[in-house]
C-alpha cells in the first residue's frame, strides 16, 4: 500500500495532471453537445437576424443589416405581443409561486393520506401538455363545457356564455389559469422540500418566546424560503417569457412573443425576421438574467 | 374549548386539503369520465362527470391501427425518449463526475455556464436549430429530436447526478484507488452501483421531458411515420371533428406511462433537485 507520504512530488504532479486530463475528457461530450445545440445556434441566430434568409438552402442568404430589426420595431404586432407576454408572465409567475407556497404550507401539516396527497398533486406537472390541453378545451367549450354550464346555467355568476377559446380576453384568462394549475406543483415540490429541511429547534425556540403561527411563518419560515422562492420566480419568469406549447395548443387568440416568432418562421416563412424576434428576446432575457440573477441568486 | 378549537382546525385543514387535491385532479377525472362516455353523452349539457353507461369503444378505436396510428406515434415516442434518456445517463454521469470529483482549471466557469444555458432554450433556438438540422440532412429524423432533448435536459441531469455523487464519501473512492483501482474503475465499480436511485431518476426525468415535448417535434418532424405522440395527436385532432371520447382516451394512454414512471422515482426527484441526496 502506498501512503500519502511516500508519494514523490513528481508522482503527485503526474497524478494531478492525469486527473485534470480526465476531468476535461469526461465533461467533453456534454460540453460539445451544448456548444453545438445551444451556443452555436444562439450566435447563428444573431447572424441570421441580419439576413434575408433564403428558403432554398442552396441559395445564399442576403445581408440586409438592420432591416429585420427596423421592420420588427415598427410592427405594432410585436409591441402588442410583448405586452401580452409581460401580462401573462407576471400573473402566472406570481400565481404559480403563491399557490405553490400555500399548498406546501398546507401539505406540511400532519394529516391522514398526506403522502398520497403530495404525490397526486404533482399530476399536472408530470402529464404531457397535449393530454391536458384537450381536456381543458373540452371543459372550457363555450356550448357544453362544464365551466360555462356551471358558471352560467347552474350558479348564474356569469350573465352569458363566455367564448373562452376564441376571444382575446377570456382566452388570456384561460391560458393564465391553465399555466398556474399546471406549474404550481413544481413550486410546491421545491418549497416543500425546503420547508422540511428547516431546523425544527428554531420553531421550538420561537414558541418558548410565545410566538404564534403567523409570527413563526413571517420570521422563520419565510426568510428560510427566500432563496428557493427567489430562484423559482426568476427561472419561472424566464421560462414563461418563452412559453409556447400550451398557449399555442390551447388557443390561437393569445399572441405572445413566442407564438409571434413561431408563426413568422413557420407560417409566413420569414426566418430572418423570426431570428430578429428571438434575438431581441435573447437580449431582453440576458439583461434580466444579468441583473436579477446576480442580485437574488448571488452568482 | 381547546378541543373544540382543535376539531375546528382539523375540519378547516381537511377542507382545504380536499379543495386543493380536487382542483388539481379534477381535469383528470373529466378526462377519464369523458373517455368512457358515448359521443352523445359527451356533447350533452346536462351530463354528469361520470358516464351513465360506460363504453370502451374509444379505447378500442384509439388502439386499432386501422383507425388510428396511436401505436406508430407510441413507438416513435418510446424510441426517442428511451434513447435520449440512455444517452443522458451516460453523458450526464461522466460530466457530473467530472464536476463533482475532479479538479481542473475552468471547472467552476463550466458549471455556471451549464446552468446559464438552461435559460436559453425553447423558442430562442427554433430558427437556428431548424436551419442547422436541415443543412445537416437530419430534418424529419428521430436523431434530430434525440440530440435536442439530450441537450435541453443536460443541465438538470448534470445537476442531479452531481449532487448525488457529492453525497458519496470521498474517502471510499480514495481507499479504492489506493487499493489499485483507477478512476474509471472507481466510477464503474463504486460510484455507479451506489448511485442507482439518482441514475433512475435522471433517466425517468429525461424520458418524461422527451415524451412530453411539443415545440421542437412540431418543427423538426414532418412525416406521419416519424411523429411522436404530442404532434401526432395535435395534428389528428386539429381538424375540429370533435370525438371527445377518443381524444380523452388517447390523452390518457399518452399520460399514463410517464405518470407511472414518475411515481416510482418521485421522492428521489424531490431530493435530487434540492440540497442533494434524498431524504426519503
Amino acid at each position: 500500500m502506498i501512503g500519502e507520504n511516500s508519494m514523490t512530488k513528481q508522482k503527485k504532479s503526474r497524478f494531478k495532471a492525469q486527473e485534470e486530463r480526465l476531468g476535461y475528457l469526461l465533461i467533453a461530450p456534454a460540453f460539445l453537445l451544448i456548444a453545438v445545440v445551444i451556443l452555436y445556434p444562439v450566435v447563428y441566430n444573431i447572424w441570421l437576424s441580419f439576413h434575408k434568409v433564403s428558403l432554398n438552402p442552396k441559395r445564399p442568404d442576403i445581408f440586409i443589416a438592420f432591416e429585420n430589426y427596423t421592420a420588427l420595431l415598427s410592427d405594432p404586432k410585436f409591441w402588442d405581443s410583448l405586452q401580452v407576454t409581460l401580462i401573462y408572465t407576471v400573473i402566472t409567475v406570481a400565481g404559480a409561486t403563491l399557490v405553490g407556497l400555500g399548498a406546501a404550507l398546507l401539505l406540511n401539516k400532519a394529516f391522514k393520506g398526506r403522502a398520497l396527497a403530495r404525490t397526486v398533486i404533482l399530476l399536472p406537472y408530470v402529464a404531457p401538455v397535449i393530454s391536458l390541453v384537450f381536456v381543458w378545451q373540452y371543459m372550457f367549450n363555450p356550448v357544453y363545457g362544464i365551466v360555462n354550464v356551471t358558471l352560467v346555467d347552474k350558479l348564474g355568476w356569469l350573465g352569458e356564455r363566455v367564448d373562452w377559446l376564441d376571444s382575446a380576453t377570456p382566452a388570456l384568462i384561460l391560458v393564465i389559469i391553465f399555466d398556474i394549475w399546471r406549474l404550481f406543483p413544481f413550486s410546491f415540490m421545491m418549497i416543500l422540500a425546503k420547508i422540511q429541511s428547516i431546523d425544527t429547534s428554531l420553531y421550538e425556540a420561537a414558541e418558548m418566546d410565545g410566538a404564534g403561527g403567523w409570527r413563526k411563518f413571517w420570521h422563520i419560515t419565510l426568510p428560510e424560503l427566500q432563496f428557493v422562492i427567489g430562484s423559482l420566480v426568476i427561472l419561472r419568469f424566464i421560462w414563461n417569457f418563452y412559453k409556447f406549447d400550451e398557449i399555442y395548443l390551447l388557443t390561437k387568440q393569445v399572441p405572445v412573443v413566442s407564438v409571434y416568432a413561431y408563426e413568422t418562421a413557420f407560417t409566413t416563412f420569414d426566418h430572418g425576421l423570426a431570428a430578429a424576434i428571438t434575438a431581441t428576446l435573447f437580449v431582453l432575457v440576458m439583461v434580466f438574467v444579468l441583473t436579477a440573477v446576480r442580485k437574488v441568486l448571488k452568482w | 374549548m381547546v378541543t373544540n378549537n382543535r376539531v375546528l382546525n382539523r375540519a378547516i385543514l381537511y377542507t382545504l386539503v380536499t379543495l386543493t387535491v380536487v382542483t388539481t385532479i379534477f381535469p383528470f377525472l373529466v378526462m377519464l369520465g369523458t373517455a368512457l362516455k358515448t359521443n352523445e353523452e359527451a356533447l350533452s349539457v346536462s351530463a354528469g362527470l361520470w358516464p351513465k353507461q360506460i363504453t370502451l369503444e374509444h379505447f378500442r378505436d384509439v388502439l386499432d391501427p386501422e383507425k388510428f396510428p396511436y401505436w406508430t406515434y407510441f413507438k416513435n415516442s418510446f424510441i426517442t425518449s428511451y434513447v435520449t434518456a440512455l444517452l443522458a445517463v451516460v453523458i450526464g454521469t461522466m460530466g457530473a463526475y467530472s464536476f463533482a470529483r475532479l479538479e481542473y482549471p475552468g471547472r467552476g466557469a463550466f458549471q455556471k455556464g451549464v446552468m446559464l444555458i438552461y435559460m436559453f432554450s425553447g423558442v430562442l433556438l427554433l430558427v437556428p436549430l431548424y436551419q442547422m438540422v436541415t443543412a445537416a440532412g437530419l430534418y424529419d429524423t428521430k436523431l434530430a429530436l434525440i440530440i435536442t432533448y439530450l441537450v435541453i435536459t443536460m443541465p438538470v441531469s448534470l445537476y442531479m447526478l452531481g449532487n448525488y455523487f457529492r453525497t458519496i464519501p470521498e474517502s471510499l473512492e480514495e481507499a479504492s484507488m489506493i487499493d489499485g483501482l483507477n478512476r474509471f474503475q472507481v466510477i464503474y465499480k463504486i460510484v455507479l452501483p451506489l448511485s442507482m436511485p439518482a441514475i433512475a431518476t435522471v433517466f425517468i426525468y429525461v424520458f418524461m421531458i422527451a415524451w412530453n415535448e411539443y415545440l421542437f417535434a412540431s418543427v423538426l418532424i414532418t412525416s406521419e411515420e416519424n411523429m411522436t405522440l404530442p404532434i401526432g395527436l395535435s395534428r389528428l385532432f386539429y381538424t375540429k371533428h370533435y370525438v371527445w371520447g377518443r381524444m380523452m382516451a388517447a390523452s390518457l394512454l399518452t399520460a399514463i406511462p410517464v405518470v407511472l414512471m414518475f411515481a416510482l422515482v418521485e421522492r428521489y426527484f424531490r431530493g435530487g433537485l434540492t440540497d442533494g441526496g434524498e431524504k426519503g
